[in-house]
């Protein structure tokens, strides 16, 4: 590959003396170039709890379950384990079985070179790892409190140290003990924050590990900057064939993406693949446009007029279907602004009276949110509007609950206000905190004038910013600011992992930015988290989420309909979304009809 | 030259074209400061991404605000910031450059020579950030970190121009007749630097407007007002949903007012500076 | 020059430099890890106890006192021990070493094309004073003077991104020298775009200031060739202030320019970097990028301090 960029002279005199003859023919090799909206700054497993780490970590490294390709709703099937795990009758004990065949990647930090096999050991080092305090862990919260020997106060001071609930039966089984019921248990283990790392590679590189990804993965890296990544198969992943049916194909849904030409091959298929982190949208747009640039674009909102001719349902324009492959999925996440329960002005006052009155206050801010009207100017039309905290995209969803939290009704919102002797000079000055860019700024000059269009004077509604998301983060895990707009990605597809957003344990600095505190809510909770998914679990799921929409804790919510496009010389079905990009191990290349 | 040499120079015709269109300007942000317009560039005006019309002369941005409110509001920032900068920083440059040359070589010269280099070397825009951090949220952290840089270069000028003004006559005269050092940089040394005052005070009323742009691109500029930078970061990426009236609009705003009063400035300093008056050269030719 | 007046020179030069590196390094140092940007709430995961708030901030060494800190920041720097990003575990000199020539590369094309273009056509406007290259650079700077990079910059983009379709908008996938201009031209244009007016102007008048020299007037009294009057007087007497405007302005362009540029175009360079550092808060790295400017920046000072000594023999040393 190298010898096409040498003058002239000096190739012919390095193919006489290295004899690169062998190349002077070489194969079209199948590169895909995939684009990304951010930038991931670590592929530490460890840290790797947004979807662009997780995207490269999840096709470095092996996780003991994943997502399978086409299903949906998403369905879990083992990776690095063998088969689904062992489960007690009592819920309590996992047997996990892991496959024979996979070995870490060739690195210098192994003895001699050569990468390993996977063994039991290592699952158990990888999660025992997330509780060293030098990890500086982001998910050590999914299993602490929950496996056995794992308390909320348990530091580990070294790797060895033994923990009664995590152990290697045998080199290829791993025991998992935990105190109480976690359906969501096996779904932890498909994030990427629980990939197998090898332990040899954690203390070679120490530090540097972030940067050094030794994995089990079908891909191995060979380039990582700040603009792209790029990544290579791994010799040793050998896996497959493909078996599309088991992965969820069904003939119908994925016709017209030629899709069927995968079947029975062994993956991965590609012999490059390079990600391109491109957080400008004109950049992606452009990059994607461009003969050269990449393969693969989720369309900025603010192009949507180009590709699309109609929005419910989104459609793309002729002129794209037919140069492109198209798709267009709900995002797995939502957006909602939060109000701060803790300020007594506002949220929970011990004076029923003044709670009650509170509640009005927040009942008629959300009354006079326009979603419809942010959806226009800020998502493009591009979003679903819907009340509470469990999104579309999730099984648990009610279609049919009343769209009355979210719709716009300003003189209802005069109305409480009055009725809770709520008059201009008597309402509370509140804070509203948003990252320091332009649009936040828009956001928040829309939201103080429809607030001062029911009476809210426009001079008791201060606005703070913050130059980074992190200022941004401290200031709500400090309870500083009183409205705040979020976003919460989903890792599975279950409605716990929004819900707990108001379990009371949460409050901040937890996920809880709310600091939601209703016992009814937190016993309900509880009782829905053990049980497993079926009609008694989704009745209290939804019963959840009308607490929530009835005490107004939120203005919500709104997930966004993402738009893909690709070229038409690359067989995938995308998703962004869920996952970790496993859809990449699968992507194959039409050769001879690249641009 | 002295201030009475400046207001001869003046008087005598200025270009026409950049002083009326400064003068606009002025008066544009005069009427907004009053009161008189553009006080409610917050308001959605109407619904968003409007073409120019009779009601919203300039079309309304993707919110629905008024475009033509918002940059006359716009122009009355940039003179604020300008105007904010430049005067205090001027005076800075003035009276660190004037007492560190009027002792050169010793003790203060060292310590003010130092504090200058000191501040040049840290990068301008890693300087402001950090100074916003520092500020917390109080308004004003941008001015703040502009006046404490923009300094620099004004005191260098002013000590090399003070350096060579002590040899002269009068000034030993007066020192001789026992002034004192503040009422020698002031009321002596000083007022000969005019010229040079003038000319930089109008270099970094430019560079302060210039540089809220960056700022307000990066998103570090004003926190509660509109200002062309912002305008022009708002409608970077409206471009590419085809909607260029927003970054036109404030683009050429910005562009007239600089030119304008850079080609004053050029004049005026041309005119001012003995060294390089337009007609020693002329009579080479 | 005598050896030992050379030699005590350097060592002054030299021992100057340092009160004003520490100035740098203590007034960046109080800002940046003061004052700055708390890095622990980018580092936590989604689901914090106050505890582990505690742990990572205790970590990131926010708990320690401010002079153990900076005392602890110089000794490793006199090291060269620049420390390790906080975000991803690279060594920081490794990160230096890679963004540092990307940077260079974006930049040199622009940079020199400018200052050279700057250059030809305030020699040219001298070659007939009053004439048309003299206008013309007075209108090319006061326009040049005007434009804003950021202006340049989103202009630059939507045409080649909108319209034509000539050169890549962004990223730096380079691996030959076609690829290589191919992803320099826009950056090159608008730097040079941004940078031509001021340097113009500069250049400009430093040319007209010599023609009004003496050895310059005798020298068309005497009725000697233009050429040679260029060449060999002007240009000789400008050669300094010019020398010295080009070496300052170096690393200016280098550390705030490149932010601005590197970040619009997606180029994993210095600029890049150190915008991601300051939002959010990885001080090795600040500290690395704060303590490199001041370094090139005193190196430019005492370049140029030692040239003008070399070069002008009015100035006596004191």
């Amino acid at each position: 590959m190298s010898c096409a960029r040498l003058p002239g002279p000096v190739v012919l005199v390095f193919l006489l003396l290295t004899g690169c003859q062998q190349q002077a023919s070489p194969e079209p090799l199948k590169v895909y170039r995939h684009a990304l909206d951010g930038v991931p700054s670590s592929l530490d497993p460890a840290h790797a709890d947004d979807i662009y780490a997780a995207t490269l970590v999840g096709n470095l490294y092996d996780t003991l379950y994943r997502y399978k390709y086409l299903a949906r709703p998403h369905e879990l099937t083992p990776n690095l384990a063998a088969d689904f795990p062992q489960v007690s009758d009592d819920g309590l004990t996992y047997r996990i079985r892991l496959r024979e065949d996979a070995r870490f990647a060739d690195d210098p930090a192994f003895p001699g070179g050569h990468g390993r096999a996977v063994t039991a050991e290592d699952v158990v080092y990888s999660l025992k790892r997330h509780f060293l305090a030098e990890t500086r862990s982001r998910g050590d919260w999914l299993w602490r409190g929950r496996i056995v020997g794992l308390d909320p106060d348990t530091r580990l001071d070294t790797p060895d140290q033994p923990v009664a609930g995590l152990a290697a039966e045998d080199r290829s089984t791993v025991r998992i003990r935990l105190g109480a019921p976690y359906p969501q248990f096996a779904h932890t283990l498909a994030m990427a924050l629980s990939a197998i790392v090898p332990r040899e590679a954690v203390e070679h590189y120490g530090r540097e590990f972030g940067v050094h990804p030794v994995g089990s993965g079908p891909f191995r890296l060979v380039h990582f900057d700040e603009s792209r990544a790029v990544l290579e198969p791994n010799p040793h992943f050998r896996r497959g064939p493909i078996d599309l049916d088991a992965e969820g194909y069904d003939a119908e849904l994925h016709h017209g993406y030629a899709l069927e030409g995968v079947d029975g091959k062994a993956y991965p298929l590609l012999d490059r693949l390079e990600i391109h982190f491109i957080p400008e949208p004109t950049g992606r747009w452009t990059s994607f446009i461009s003969g050269s640039g990449v393969d693969f674009v989720m369309v900025p909102p603010e192009l949507s007029e180009r590709v699309l001719v109609g929005r419910e349902p989104p459609m793309f324009s002729r002129e794209m279907r037919q140069r492109y492959h198209s798709r267009h999925a709900v995002e797995a996440g939502f957006a909602f602004y939060g109000f701060n329960m803790a300020n007594p002005a506002i949220g929970h006052n011990p004076d029923p009276r003044r709670a009650q009155r509170n509640r009005a206050l927040r009942c008629a801010m959300r009354d006079a949110f326009d979603w419809d009207s942010r959806n226009r100017s800020f998502h493009h039309g591009l979003g679903h509007i819907f009340p509470g905290a469990i999104p579309p995209l999730l099984p648990d969803f009610d279609a049919r609950l009343s769209g009355d939290s979210t719709a716009h009704r300003p003189e209802r919102a005069r109305q409480r206000l009055a009725d809770a002797d709520w008059s201009p000079d008597r309402l509370p000055e509140l804070v509203y905190g948003m990252e320091a860019s332009v649009h936040q700024r828009q956001m928040f000059e829309q939201f103080r004038s429809w607030m001062d269009a029911i009476g809210y004077p426009a001079g008791k509604l201060s606005a703070r910013t913050f130059a980074s998301f992190g200022e941004y983060a401290r200031a709500i895990g400090n309870r500083r600011l009183d409205i705040f707009l979020l976003g919460w990605t989903l890792a599975y597809p279950d409605a716990q992992y929004s819900l707990q957003l108001f379990y009371g344990p949460n409050a901040a600095p937890g996920a809880n930015s709310f600091n939601y505190a209703n016992e009814d809510f937190d016993r309900l909770f509880e009782l829905a988290a053990t049980l497993p998914p079926g009609p008694e679990r989704t009745r209290l799921y939804r019963q959840l989420n009308e607490m929530v929409i009835d005490d107004c804790v939120l203005i919500g919510s709104i997930s966004r309909t993402r738009l893909y496009l690709w070229k038409r010389h690359v067989r995938m079905l995308p998703d962004t979304e869920m996952g970790n990009g496993e859809f990449l191990r699968f992507v194959d290349v039409i050769e001879g009809s690249a641009e | 030259m002295m201030p009475g040499e400046v207001r001869q120079t003046l008087r005598r015709r200025l270009p026409p074209a950049s002083t009326a269109i400064v003068t606009a300007y002025l008066l544009t942000a005069a009427g907004v400061w009053l009161g008189w317009w553009g006080s409610d560039w917050a308001a959605i005006a109407g619904p968003g991404r409007v073409g120019p019309s009779v009601e919203h002369w300039l079309g309304t941005n993707l919110v629905g605000q008024d475009i033509f409110t918002r940059l006359l509001a716009g122009t009355a920032r940039a003179f604020e910031i300008g105007l904010v900068v430049a005067i205090p920083s001027t005076v800075l440059g003035a009276v660190i450059g004037g007492l560190a040359g009027y002792f050169p070589n010793r003790w203060p010269d060292g310590v003010l020579m130092w504090l200058t280099g000191t501040l040049d070397a840290i990068p301008f825009y890693l300087f402001v950030i950090a100074l916003s951090y520092a500020l917390q949220d109080q308004p004003g952290a941008m001015q703040l970190a502009m006046i404490a840089t923009f300094w620099t270069l004004t005191a260098r000028l002013i000590r090399a121009e003070t350096m060579r003004l002590r040899q002269l006559d009068f000034v030993t005269a007066a020192r001789v007749s026992g002034v004192g050092t503040w009422r020698m940089i002031g009321r002596h040394i000083l007022p000969h630097t005019t010229h040079i005052l003038l000319v930089q005070s109008s270099i970094v009323f430019v560079a302060a407007i210039k540089a809220e742009v960056v700022l307000s691109f990066l998103g570090l500029g004003l926190q509660h007002s509109v200002s062309w930078g912002m305008m022009i970061a708002e409608a970077s990426q409206e471009i590419l949903a085809g909607h260029y009236m927003n970054f036109i609009c404030a683009s050429l705003a910005l562009l007239i007012l600089v030119l304008a009063v850079n080609h004053l400035t050029d004049r005026l300093q041309r005119r001012l500076d003995p060294r390089t008056r337009a007609e020693t050269v002329k009579r080479m030719g | 020059m005598s050896h030992g007046r050379f030699g005590r020179l350097l060592l002054r030069s030299t021992l100057g430099i340092l009160p004003l590196l520490l100035g740098v390094t203590l007034i960046s140092f109080s800002l940046t890890v003061h004052f700055g940007p708390d890095q622990t709430w980018e580092m936590l995961g989604r689901n914090p106890t106050p505890e582990q708030v505690a742990s990572v901030r205790q970590q990131l060494g926010y708990d320690r006192p401010f002079v153990v800190r900076y005392a602890d920041y110089l000794v490793r720097l006199g090291r060269f021990d620049l420390g390790y990003s906080q975000a991803s575990g690279e060594p920081v000199l490794a990160l230096l070493g890679r963004t540092l020539p990307v940077s260079v590369a974006l930049l040199a094309p622009g940079f020199v094309l400018g200052i050279g273009l700057a250059l030809a056509l305030a020699l040219g406007a001298s070659w007939r004073p009053g004439g048309f290259i003299g206008r013309l650079c007075s209108a090319t700077s006061a326009v040049g003077m005007s434009l804003s990079l950021v202006i340049v910059v989103i202009a630059l983009q939507a045409l080649f991104a909108v319209w034509l379709d000539w050169f890549p908008v962004r990223g730096w996938a380079v691996d030959g020298p076609a690829s290589y201009l191919r992803h320099v031209a826009i950056p090159t244009l608008a730097l040079i775009a941004a940078q031509l007016g001021y340097s113009l102007r500069f250049f400009h008048a430093v040319v007209q200031a010599t023609l009004n020299d003496a050895p310059v007037r005798t020298a068309r009294a005497l009725g000697l060739p233009r050429r040679r009057i260029l060449t060999r007087y002007v240009l000789r007497a400008a050669l300094l202030p010019i020398l010295t405007r080009i070496v300052f302005a170096m690393p200016l362009v280098l550390i705030s320019g490149s932010l601005i540029i590197e970040s619009h175009f997606g180029v994993p360079g210095l600029g890049r970097v150190t915008w991601e550092a300051i939002n959010s808060g990885d001080q090795p790295v600040l500290m690395a990028v704060v303590s490199l400017s001041a370094v090139l920046f005193v190196l430019a000072l005492g370049f140029a301090d030692l040239l003008g000594r070399l070069v002008d023999p009015r100035i006596r040393p004191t």
